[in-house]
């Protein structure tokens, strides 16, 4: 049975296959792309700085950042200042925020038969825009990270205005997600004691439990994560076993016949990224404790999505108190782009995951330019024997209602997918 | 009173006039008032399925993206969903210069890919017999206010005055240049601007778009707060047919002269003007804005 699976910034088809009433094996298709790598083909390459952003309405953002970081890496011995990688670190979290946002509240109510909570969703979410806007000059689509640092000055007010969007949305957590004070939250090592709370995660959480959900959307407990910054950590984790030491050189993206999207894997083999991953392999005490019980189940993604709100809030502070206000935004590199010949790779954390940029310049001309998104990790269509991530966790399901929950708790982003 | 009904349509697109338009401060106002039969994310009534197989009631048909007949949505080719609904709608909007101009997906490599009405700016023969209907808004992305406020002078039958592009000119006769904070360092040509600072005006050298780009960024500001220019970016000319030129981050010149000047702006005028704007030495625009 082919199911249509809409307002995921897009569509997909699920193609179901029963065996005895289970689910076996799901095909994924993507049915478009807009062939975003082949658009910046022969462009200037700072030119990728407004283009990229385009790649998606959503998480436009991390493209942003991935790309400034990318044309960077092309170069030798640039300088940044700590203000410039700071603020740039700032406005991709308040990204991150506004989407887990959105997708709590806009996607994931209406699978538990709730009505979307659009101004819950909207009211934090602008908050975490403004706060963007502040720095960036407008959300979405800003091209504020430029190669050498950020086109903006901060001001004391500045900072004050920003404190006070962080402390409105830490309120709103507080009133809404889980109504307890911020730091008992944080603070938190029991999943199951989380089930106790008032809020709307714990109501998601009850509701997971009532419906006997608690064990479902297990994948293959394999997790990755590439961004690195001042919060997240690089590394892999299988089960509970955390190791840092991983190459990009062996991810690997391979072309599938019935799709448009392109399939990723590390080592030949298929690992899910976002925020779940990003607590296994930061070791959060909160969504390891859930892991323990749950394990890689769409309990486990719910709260680690959510969780991740509340503790990007937090090292968003940290770095706004540790901002240098009197060292540089900008530092202008000494080489100029159009003598450039180079190669240059990033990878940030966006909201759904790793998100990978690899450029290719030729005296500052893009001859190359190649885009691995989350969503591809997630949703890679392997085949009945290898099967990807979100096709794995839905094999087994009795039916195609709770497939497509087990589906959406990856947050699909259909536009990234097939950019 | 009653909802207006709205399609929002997306065609090759980011999704970027989405979430745009979900910053509109008044959210629970606007629902209050409109009723969409479909949105990318807002939930509906209807399905995509049910929008392509049916047709449904509908006031105003919202298209956001670049169109391209071979592009298509729940297996339906955008082109065949516009051609159904523009016939039962009051009003058309284009949202975004993708869906104006073609925009960024013009190039996306699909067949004779363009705007509703536009090619960049050639007008085209295609959905002429529309052209009465339709209201631009572009923007990449669109203004959330330009949108909604437009939609609602559509809900109030108020005739908009709509510029060559059918952009309303309330939005559009305005230049993004209007409003900008740096204004004094275009205005006496100090032209020596440099990235991360609250001082000095991208267009001499940066490739900035505002003075000759149609819109009100830095009238209405971008998420109440601030626009690209004031924080230091340049315009990108993001509402014009021509979005997105090539090297933005750097301004073309003749001979020392700006390619680009200011709308109805002579080139000997400019050079007048810039001789005398040349001959004022402004200490406070010279020096750092907040110095010690």
């Amino acid at each position: 049975m082919i199911k249509l699976i809409e307002k995921i910034e897009g569509e997909a088809k699920l193609n179901f296959n029963f065996k005895e009433g289970k689910i076996d094996f799901v095909d994924i298709e993507f049915m478009s792309t807009r062939n975003i790598e082949n658009i910046l083909k022969g462009k200037n390459a700072f030119d990728a700085l407004v283009i990229n952003p385009r790649v998606c309405g959503i998480c436009g953002h991390a493209h942003l950042i991935a790309t400034v970081q990318a044309l960077e890496s092309c170069y030798e011995n640039l300088e940044l200042s700590n203000k410039a990688k700071s603020i740039r670190e700032l406005t991709l979290n308040f990204e991150l925020i506004q989407n887990h946002f959105k997708w709590f509240y806009l996607t994931l109510f209406p699978l538990f038969g709730k009505k979307q909570e659009i101004l819950k969703a909207t009211y934090p979410s602008q908050l975490m825009a403004k706060a963007i806007a502040v720095f960036g000059g407008q959300y979405p689509h800003t091209s504020y990270a430029i190669v050498g640092g950020v086109v903006c000055e901060i001001t004391h007010m500045d900072i004050i205005k920003l404190q006070h969007y962080i402390s409105q949305t830490s309120k709103f957590v507080e009133d809404n997600l889980v109504k307890t004070d911020s730091k008992t939250f944080l603070t938190c090592k029991d999943a199951d004691a989380l089930l106790d709370y008032e809020g709307d995660l714990p109501d998601i959480l009850r509701e997971i439990k009532k419906m006997n959900l608690l064990g479902h959307g297990k994948s293959y407990d394999r997790f990755i994560s590439f961004g690195q910054n001042s919060y997240f950590k690089k590394g892999k984790s299988l089960k509970t076993k955390v190791s840092h030491n991983i190459s990009l050189e062996h991810v690997k993206e391979s072309d599938i016949a019935s799709s448009f999207a392109k399939n990723v894997s590390f080592k030949d083999e298929y690992y899910e990224v976002g925020p779940l991953a990003r607590a296994m392999i930061n070791k959060n005490q909160l969504i390891a404790d859930a892991h323990k019980k749950y394990g890689d189940s769409i309990f486990s993604r719910i709260l680690a999505r959510v969780c991740e709100i509340s503790k990007l809030l937090e090292h968003s502070k940290k770095l706004i108190d540790n901002l240098d206000l009197n060292e540089p935004s900008y530092i202008e590199p000494s080489m100029d782009i159009s003598k450039l010949n180079s190669i240059g790779y990033s990878a940030v954390e966006a909201a759904r995951g790793t998100l990978i940029h690899k450029v290719e310049i030729e005296e500052g001309i893009i001859k190359n330019y190649e885009i691995i998104t989350p969503t591809q990790w997630n949703l890679s269509g392997g085949t009945k024997e290898k099967q990807g991530v979100s096709q794995k966790a839905m094999v087994g399901l009795d039916d195609v209602k709770t497939a497509e929950l087990v589906f959406k708790s990856f947050d699909v982003c259909s536009v990234c997918t097939t950019h | 009173m009653k909802k207006t009904k709205v399609l929002w349509l997306s065609a090759i697109a980011c999704n970027g006039n989405t979430h745009s338009f979900l910053n509109y401060p008044f959210m629970e106002q606007f629902l209050e008032d409109f009723e969409f039969i479909y949105h990318p994310v807002i939930d509906s009534k209807y399905s995509l399925e049910d929008i392509v197989s049916k047709e449904i009631t509908c006031d105003i048909l919202l298209i956001e993206g670049a169109i391209s007949k071979e592009f298509k949505r729940a297996d339906v080719s955008v082109v065949k969903i516009i051609e159904k609904y523009s016939k039962i709608v009051q009003k058309i909007v284009t949202v975004g210069t993708c869906a104006t101009f073609g925009g960024i997906f013009r190039e996306s490599g699909y067949e004779n890919t363009s705007g509703l009405h536009f090619d960049q700016d050639k007008q085209l023969k295609e959905f002429q017999y529309l052209r009465d209907k339709t209201i631009s808004v572009s923007g990449c992305p669109v203004h959330p206010e330009v949108l909604v406020n437009t939609l609602y002078a559509i809900k109030k039958s108020i005739t908009l005055k709509l510029d060559n592009f059918l952009r309303p000119k309330e939005f559009y006769a305005y230049t993004v240049h209007n409003g900008c904070t740096r204004n004094e360092y275009f205005e006496y040509k100090v032209d020596n601007h440099r990235f991360g600072e609250l001082e000095g005006c991208m267009f001499y050298d940066h490739g900035c778009q505002a003075p000759f780009t149609h819109g009100s960024c830095n009238k209405i500001l971008w998420n109440e707060v601030n626009s690209k220019t004031r924080a230091g970016l340049s315009c990108m000319g993001c509402t014009e047919p021509t979005f997105p030129k090539r090297n933005l981050f750097s301004t073309k010149k003749n001979m020392a002269i700006p390619e680009n000047l200011p709308v109805g702006v002579g080139k000997r005028v400019y050079l007048t003007l810039a001789g005398i704007t040349k001959a004022f030495k402004i200490d406070r625009l010279e020096k750092k804005l907040i110095d010690d």
